[in-house]
């Protein structure tokens, strides 16, 4: 499979290798994207992440690396043809959708990787825990948590796990909106206090 | 009960403190948000190519019991009242050293979101070693300089330093 | 009566403790003397690095990111240019790539004499601590030999090294690996015999090949549960595939077995690294890179001291990336203490905890 990075392809792979996570997560996939050799992007919809990780663990699919999230904040031409981004429109949240925050999961098998791509509108970040399944996913979580603002349901401890303990809420640092000033007032005043 | 001593008594007194101060001073390590180059260098002085333990030096692991504080790294948010707890749980008279360019300027974090600032800005510091990160050799004669700065007068010692408010 | 005794006792540990020596915060639920619950609060070394990148150029990164942590320093470095090199298409010479490689198994072998000594001491067998350490100054005079700088080798730009490896420094580290292997030798033969340290280490912190898999265990901590995870054997990157290691496997599961499997990985580290100066290849160290480096998404992978250092880059084509993920084997070996510490004595989680190599620097960021 050589596709242009930038070209999202239909979800239909039926010729797809039998046991390969191109034909496990098939019925969810609503596009691929192969950036490099040995690299699978797969973008589904938030809903349905916890059924495709599932079936990649009970395959013994590879084991999760990472879980990291991107802010497109001013990029919306990125997602123009995107079908998810499109659902999400539909969904009624458009300024939220304007600008969302993209969710990947990573897993590695071998030299292979794999990665779960899906949208979650901005203002209403929301995705489910994974610890269920994978429970050191808890790690990651609380960094969606506390860097991206991201509310994560059922995760069993949503608690600050980098952040100093009196940083303000609703300050999200690995936004692209986050300024330095936001957080300036603690810094000065605790110094000279 | 006091015990009043003479004035000879008194500054003989005085001498042995700064004896026993200037020959067996005990340190306490800080890591205040360094990447731990100086930490491990801070380490490999007391090991026995370097040896800082000849001069009578002895890392610590109790704020209670130090003369000297190492610190490294710049201060970050969440370390920045640890710090300066240590700094008041140990007992007068105390002394800083700051060890690397993060400790001294804030280095390469200047400007993260989650570094407060350089050593200084949080709590008086009596040494300064620079390097990123100092070679051993650099952090013992640091430490000697110090200890040989112990030697002068009360107000020389201190020069720089300001009480923490 | 009956509900005292129901009550947990709760022992903090940190941020500023002896044991180690960088600040974590740990809070351990015990009866008696037995651990029945631990959890761990990080945070007090995050500095915000991955932000920071995204204000910083291209190259300005490659300094700020090898100081996520002075041990591994070269694998973050490393790391990041090889991200960014295949971003920009631009091909490494093999020369560069294979001073890569010995760079990176220079600072292994430091980081797993450093971690013996800490662990040992950390037993209470500070001899061990003392000795390792004065031999550990062998391989920090090579490096410092070779690149200038005892910890912050900064032996990366982007598209090549800045350092290169002439006959006559080939003889010195030659020189320097042959009297750090036989000591090598005498340590496995320690840590495999000693009666009293055996004690601290044999059977304490098991975990099985599948508990590892689950706590998602990284690196020798993994291998040493017989988890065959090996990102240098699995996807070979700068010269590895031309100069191949061996996967250090061990069944053990427990201290022990991470005592074994570090201590052989420096064996394999010494016949790889003189293997590569018999078969330097010749040719350039540098290769001409962008100022802008294209647009586009990349992973790169490579296994540092302590596991699998994962880094997502995302460029927009510009100056500057617009998004650095550092994901560090640290964060996922941390799962070995909590998961591993019920059932436990207090007195073994310092070792535990040793055990795993934890970087707090590398894991807060």
């Amino acid at each position: 499979m050589t596709i242009q990075a930038t070209n999202v392809t239909s979800a239909a792979q039926p010729d797809a290798p039998k046991g390969s996570p191109m034909q496990l997560l098939a019925q969810w996939t609503k596009g691929i994207k192969t950036p490099e050799i040995n690299r699978l992007d797969i973008l589904i919809d938030a809903a349905d992440m916890l059924a495709c990780v599932k079936v990649l663990t009970d395959a013994h699919w590879g084991y999760l690396i990472a879980i990291t999230a991107l802010d497109t904040l001013g990029k919306p031409a990125t997602y123009a043809q995107d079908v998810r981004w499109k659902a999400l429109l539909d969904a009624g949240a458009t300024q939220a959708a304007s600008s969302p925050i993209e969710v990947l999961y990573f897993f590695a098998n071998g030299p292979q990787i794999v990665t779960l791509r899906m949208l979650l509108a901005r203002e209403a970040a929301t995705i489910s825990s994974l610890c269920g399944i994978i429970p050191s996913a808890n790690w990651y979580e609380r960094e969606l948590i506390e860097m991206f603002g991201i509310t994560v349901v059922n995760t069993p401890d949503p608690t600050h796990l980098f952040l100093p303990d009196n940083w303000p809420d609703n300050v999200y640092p690995l936004r692209k909106d986050f300024k330095i000033e936001q957080i300036s007032s603690t810094k000065i005043e605790d110094i000279h206090e | 009960m006091t015990i009043t001593l003479g004035e000879k008594w008194n500054e003989a007194l005085e001498q042995v403190k700064l004896w026993a101060r200037i020959n067996s001073p005990w340190a306490i390590h800080f890591n205040s948000g360094s990447c731990n180059g100086c930490d491990i260098e801070i380490l490999a002085t007391v090991t026995p190519r370097y040896d800082l333990e000849r001069f009578g030096v002895k890392l610590q692991g109790s704020p209670r019991h130090a003369d000297i504080l190492i610190c490294t790294g710049p201060v970050t948010l969440q370390a920045r009242d640890r710090l300066k707890r240590v700094y008041e749980q140990m007992p007068d008279p105390k002394f800083v050293v700051a060890v690397g360019s993060c400790a001294i300027s804030g280095g390469a974090f200047q400007g993260c979101y989650g570094v407060v600032g350089h050593i200084d800005q949080v709590i008086p510091v009596d040494a300064y070693i620079p390097g990123c990160p100092p070679r051993p050799e650099a952090i013992i004669d640091g430490v000697v300089k110090l200890l040989g700065s112990l030697k002068k007068g009360p107000e020389e010692q201190r020069s720089g330093g300001e009480e923490v408010k | 009566m009956e509900n005292e005794k129901r009550e947990k006792f709760i022992v903090p540990i940190g941020p500023q403790h002896p044991a180690l020596k960088e600040p974590g915060h740990f809070e351990f639920t015990v009866d008696g003397e037995t651990v029945t619950g631990a959890t761990v609060r990080l945070g007090y070394v995050h500095r915000g690095i991955e932000k920071a990148t995204e204000d910083r150029n291209w190259t300005q990164n490659l300094y700020l990111l090898e100081r996520i942590c002075g041990i591994c320093s070269h694998s973050h470095a490393m790391a990041y240019s090889l991200g960014v090199e295949k971003l920009a298409g631009v091909t490494v010479p093999p020369r560069a790539q294979a001073i890569r490689q010995v760079v990176a198994e220079m600072e292994r072998i430091h980081s797993h004499l450093l971690w013996l000594g800490v662990a040992a001491h950390e037993a209470g067998f500070d001899t061990l601590f003392m000795f390792s350490w004065r031999d550990r100054e062998t391989i920090m005079d090579i490096l410092e030999g070779l690149t200038g700088n005892r910890v912050n080798y900064s032996v990366n730009v982007l598209g090549g090294v800045k350092v290169d490896i002439d006959a006559e420094r080939a003889d010195s580290i030659r020189k320097g690996l042959d009297l750090l292997e036989e000591r090598t030798r005498h340590y496995l033969k320690v840590v495999t015999t000693d009666e009293t340290f055996l004690r601290r280490t044999r059977g304490v912190g098991f975990t099985t090949t599948e508990q590892a898999e689950a706590l998602g265990l990284v690196g020798p901590t993994a291998r040493a549960a017989n988890v065959a995870r090996d990102v240098r054997v699995d996807v070979p990157y700068v010269a590895y595939a031309e100069f191949p290691v061996t996967m250090t496997l061990d069944t053990g599961g427990d201290l022990e077995a991470r005592f074994v499997v570090r201590i052989k990985e420096l064996f394999e580290s010494y016949r790889v690294i003189r293997l590569i100066l018999d078969k330097l290849p010749a040719g350039d160290l540098t290769m001409r890179m962008p100022r802008r480096i294209k647009e586009g998404e990349t992973v790169s992978r490579i296994e540092a001291p302590r596991g699998e250092l994962f880094y997502f880059i995302k460029s927009g084509g510009g100056e500057k990336p617009e998004r650095i993920k550092v994901r560090t084997p640290s964060i996922n070996n941390f799962a070995l203490v909590t998961g591993t510490a019920v059932g436990h004595q207090l007195a073994d989680m310092p070792m535990i905890l040793a055990g795993m190599d934890p970087c707090f620097s590398c894991n807060d960021r």
